[in-house]
């Protein structure tokens, strides 16, 4: 027994795992940070810088393209003083002899002068020396701003490599949806934002467009003074960079500005109390800009000068036609722009209506011009023949003085002339033209449909679409301009601004401060003659011009597909997107009767969204006075049917997108299309794979076109029915004569008599008194309150000191928490307001 | 602004100042504090102690339950003792706010110094009034007892939602998150601040770095 053995053995008792007194705690396990990334301070700032090292086409394309930039400024600057300085004309010109001993060859050394009287130069001459210091100061600053970005980039680097695992190679090739699908999935992982669970589309895109979509629309409510009637000039725009950067200067982050910080304005500005104060404050603010302004002027003048020199002489010496070549102006930007749009949207889209605008453009060639132009391209080129012919005989006439240049000389007149001569197999059909640029451009104010052939159109669309070079001197003119529009012209505004950020101003729970007309509610800033009749509840005052709520809206979701809106929203854009499929689907089988009957060209609409190859077999009318319901609304519908490839894809888009949803009409609007096969097969799986959202957004900007086509001519019908009720709205809604067609008005000026204006195009608008506005109507007022709960308290009277308090408690008896109920995604703000029964519109306009 | 803001606001008599601000913020710091992290081998680590003390107030009909540690006290009570002194000094009408932000770290390399991102800001406004007589006083006392019941009510439902919190740190990592210079008690990083009038204007210094930033962002 006592050598028994076995495999049991008693077991120690072992107490030394955990040191006494601390075995019965609880172990836990720390998380720690894993990444860097989560609860990012300013997400505003992080996302602008995601985008912004996207669209640079990642770290490395960003680094060297500033680099060389910087490098390029130095060059710039220290050859163009070399070239003024240091070299002797006199011998290059041989005006003055050189004595070689071994040969007669001037050299180029020979042409240089010393360095040690080239230096003392450049130190007596006053002016060389201002300029070197400007683009000193210039040229540093650009120095510390790339050293900052560098530091501030590699941050956003890691972040793209780390965090999204996307590699800086493969970024050029990726789209900006994708990197925001990303951004999306990781927020569920590392909370960058902490507010709420997931962010959405709209999050991001309202954070990096937080003051572009104020701007967007306080030029859509014309409340920006940037257009001005001038006595010699007429009626012109002027809104450059200098101005855009004060007024944002002045709205969002400068001194004393309205914004507190990037995500919240300031609490006062909320309020209606004491608006009149705040837009005295305010109006001093703007007067102290000015002024300012008005001091630096020689400064700024002296660097927008050169800037302009640094940045425009490279291009003018590469290509001398830029200069004539058009751009969209920055008002056109603004004024074309959606609501949340990003830069490279809206550069893509007008990209796209490029061409066909300068083609109208090119439409209006001054007859005059013409005749005068095709007389001195006949002579400078006779001249110009002559001399080629001779220098072609005998070589030596080239070293005869002033010779060859005059020969350049020539070359240029006559290439300037020509511009002027029109092409002699361009045919004239601006109506065309001007809804392949409606295709693309989305915008455009009524009138000028069926007026396109007029000069006042093309002024107007001049507006948008100027001259670079223009753009150029309108830039050098700004220094002189800005501080006499600011002092004289903003000001006055100052009450209507106030009113403006405190009314369309929303928080947005994650987002914080945003504009109202952002969150593209239709309920809130439809406007009833753009499709959201009886479904929008905005007074006129709210809602917003040119349907862009709607077809920002449009724009967004098709951009978006991911996205989910709101319920009344999704009704929204499922019940357009369902009249234009059925549209497409039903238009042919009924053979259209204009079809037949017109011999006009065809659907240039066609032609433009898939190339030459269409079989745009589709005819219709386009003449205006022709258009029926059954015409207009067939325009989009035919110009899909026409584009066989591009209209499987939108049925595709379309499915898919509803496949997402859950929606039911897939299967209706897929019916009756030609492609059933291959649209059917679509809603599986199968097809969400291969389509990348590369193809995805490619045929997304053509889907938005046909839309927007479509909402336009809806609007059309809709307008032309209701004219008289549309004219009246507007004699409300501003005090601007010119705003009313001329079909109910008499006008003196017979020029303008027969050209009839729409009642959307911003005009210049005599400031509406808000003062006296404010003393509303009733009416108005209980409009207002039924919308009270969502927006900043409407201008209160001033005796609310002891009784708004006690409403205050009354209202929340919680205390006052600024963000109960946090779990509403899309929650909006319910800032407690002081004595909303005091709550006034700032200026109310009648409606029916 | 990535962070919870949250509002309270009382009305009270120029004594009760510092009771009503002792029992909120003391209150809010319970439910923000742990106890002190020892950590073991391969970032596991148990968690000490806490104890909770009942604190009478002598003005108001009011008790509230703070963490017992006199040090964590002691700070707060020269923080409230501070805006106290400086809502008295003000002779204005006697408006205040004092926040209490919570926030975490975050290393910056060289160039830039310590990021602080705050993650959550208490901010308690208060409204001094003056009372004429003793009945007042009477009644004054049990109703903001009753209302800073319900603040601390409010407290607890906020707290209880579920939000954002910074994860639990690693050792090395633990004072980006954690105020670990109390032996009793560790609350998350806290700054207490206070404004004695409603005007929140963008001070000198802020705007001016703006200006700065936005010249050198691209």
């Amino acid at each position: 027994m006592a050598h028994f053995d076995t495999e049991y053995q008693r077991l120690e008792a072992s107490y030394s795992d955990s040191p006494p007194g601390e075995e019965n705690l609880l172990m836990h396990v720390a998380e720690g940070a894993k990444s860097q990334w989560h609860h990012i301070e300013n997400l505003d700032l992080f996302f602008q810088r995601v985008y912004n090292l996207h669209q640079k086409n990642g770290f490395t394309c960003m680094l060297l393209g500033e680099l060389f930039e910087l490098v390029q400024l130095l060059f710039v600057v220290c050859f163009t003083v070399f070239l003024a300085n240091c070299v002797d004309y006199d011998v290059l010109f041989a005006n003055k002899f050189v004595n070689h001993t071994d040969s007669s060859k001037v050299t180029l050394p020979d042409a240089l002068i010393p360095m040690d009287v080239c230096s003392k130069r450049i130190r007596d001459n006053g002016f060389v020396i201002f300029v070197l210091i400007i683009s000193g100061v210039f040229w540093l600053h650009r120095l510390v701003k790339f050293l900052y970005n560098v530091c501030c980039y590699w941050e956003i680097r890691s972040f793209y490599k780390n965090a999204l695992k996307m590699s800086m190679s493969e970024l050029p090739y990726a789209t900006w949806q994708e990197v925001q699908a990303r951004i999306i999935e990781i927020q569920k992982e590392h909370q960058i934002c902490i507010h709420k669970k997931e962010l959405t589309e709209l999050d991001i895109y309202h954070r990096i467009l937080r003051f572009k979509n104020y701007m967007v629309a306080m030029v859509n409510k014309s409340l920006l003074p940037v257009r001005f009637r001038l006595p010699v000039l007429g009626e012109v725009v002027f809104f450059t960079r200098g101005l855009k950067y004060n007024f944002e200067l002045i709205f969002f982050w400068g001194p004393g500005s309205l914004f507190e910080n990037e995500w919240s304005l300031k609490s006062e500005y909320k309020r209606g109390g004491n608006r009149l104060e705040l837009a005295d404050r305010l109006a001093s603010r703007i007067l102290w800009i000015g002024i300012a302004n008005l001091l630096l002027c020689p400064v700024i003048l002296v660097w927008q000068i050169l800037y302009a020199f640094f940045s425009y002489t490279e291009v003018i010496k590469r290509e001398p036609g830029s200069l004539g070549a058009r751009c969209w102006s920055l008002y056109g930007r603004c004024y074309l722009r959606h609501f949340n749009e990003l830069d490279h949207e809206l550069m893509s889209r007008l990209s796209k209506g490029y061409k066909a605008s300068s083609k109208y453009m090119n439409c209006f060639l001054s007859p005059l011009l013409t005749v005068v132009a095709k007389n001195v391209a006949f002579f400078a080129g006779s001249l110009l023949a002559v001399l080629i012919a001779l220098t072609i005989y005998d070589e030596d006439v080239l070293a005869v003085e002033h010779v060859l240049s005059s020969i350049t000389l020539l070359g240029v007149c006559i290439t300037i002339c020509r511009s002027f001569i029109p092409d002699k197999h361009m045919v004239f059909c601006p109506e065309q033209l001007l809804r392949v640029i409606l295709a693309h451009i989305h915008y455009m104010p009524d009138h000028w449909q069926g007026n396109a052939h007029r000069y006042e159109t093309r002024d107007q669309f001049s507006q948008l679409f100027q001259y670079k070079a223009v753009f150029i001197l309108e830039e050098l003119l700004s220094p002189v301009v800005t501080p006499i529009i600011l002092i004289f012209s903003l000001r006055r505004k100052s009450l209507e601004i106030i009113d403006f950020f405190r009314n369309f101003t929303v928080e947005v729970v994650g987002v914080g401060d945003t504009c109202s007309f952002a969150q593209m509610d239709i309920r809130q800033h439809g406007h009833p003659a753009w499709m959201s009749e009886g479904k929008t509840e905005a007074s006129i005052y709210q809602q917003a011009e040119d349907g862009k709520t709607e077809l920002s809206l449009m724009h967004f979701a098709i951009t978006n597909p991911h996205w989910q809106p709101p319920q009344e929203t999704t009704h929204f854009i499922s019940q357009l997107k369902e009249r234009v499929h059925r549209e497409a689907a039903g238009a042919p089988s009924e053979t259209h009767p204009l079809s037949l009957s017109e011999s006009e060209p065809r659907s240039l609409v066609a032609n433009l969204l898939a190339g030459p190859s269409t079989l745009a077999s589709v005819h219709f009318g386009r003449d205006s006075s022709l258009i029926n319901a059954a015409a207009g609304l067939s325009d989009g519908a035919s110009a899909l049917r026409s584009l066989s490839p591009v209209s499987s894809s939108l049925h595709l888009r379309g499915s898919l997108s509803m496949a997402q949803r859950a929606s039911g009409f897939t299967a209706k609007a897929m019916s009756g299309s030609g492609t059933d096969a291959r649209t059917v097969s679509s809603g599986s799986s199968a097809w969400e794979g291969q389509l990348t959202s590369m193809v995805l957004s490619e045929y997304a900007s053509t889907e938005m076109s046909i839309h927007a086509l479509y909402i336009h001519e809806l609007h059309k019908q809709q307008s032309r029915g209701e004219l008289s009720r549309h004219t009246w709205h507007r004699r409300e809604s501003d005090e601007s004569s010119d705003s009313i067609p001329d079909e109910v008005r008499s006008d003196h000026n017979p020029q303008s008599k027969t050209f009839p204006r729409s009642h959307t195009f911003p005009t210049v608008v005599s400031s509406p008194n808000a003062t006296s506005a404010s003393s509303s109507n009733s009416k108005g007022q209980e409009e207002e309150k039924s919308q009270s709960q969502r927006r900043h308290s409407g201008p209160a009277t001033d005796h609310l000191s002891a009784a708004g308090r006690a409403v205050r408690v009354a209202r929340v008896p919680m205390g006052g928490w600024a963000e109960d109920g946090q779990a509403a995604p899309r929650h909006h703000e319910s800032v407690p307001e002081e004595s909303s029964e005091d709550e006034m519109p700032p200026h109310i306009h009648k409606v029916t | 602004m990535n962070c919870r803001s949250e509002v309270l606001e009382v009305t009270v008599e120029a004594r009760q100042v510092d009771e009503a601000m002792l029992a909120l913020l003391h209150t809010i710091l319970l439910h923000r504090s742990t106890g002190k992290f020892h950590y073991k081998k391969e970032g596991t680590y148990s968690i000490g102690t806490v104890g909770t003390a009942d604190s009478d107030c002598d003005f108001i009909d009011f008790t509230f339950v703070r963490v017992s540690s006199e040090e964590l006290d002691r700070v707060i009570r020269k923080a409230v003792c501070e805006f106290k002194d400086a809502l008295n000094n003000s002779g204005s009408d006697g408006m205040g706010q004092i926040s209490l932000e919570f926030y975490q770290k975050k290393k910056s390399r060289w160039p830039f110094s310590d990021e602080c991102i705050p993650w959550e800001v208490w901010t308690i406004k208060v409204n001094v009034v003056n009372l004429a007589n003793e009945q007042e006083r009477q009644i004054c006392r049990e109703k903001v007892g009753e209302k800073l019941g319900e603040k601390v009510i409010n407290v607890v439902e906020v707290i209880n939602r579920n939000e954002y919190l910074p994860k639990m740190p690693t050792q090395s990592e633990v004072d980006n998150v954690f105020d670990t210079s109390l032996k009793d008690v560790q609350p998350y990083l806290y700054k207490i601040s206070y404004q004695i009038t409603d005007s929140l204007g963008t001070s000198v210094s802020t705007t001016m770095r703006r200006l700065i930033k936005d010249t050198l962002a691209l």
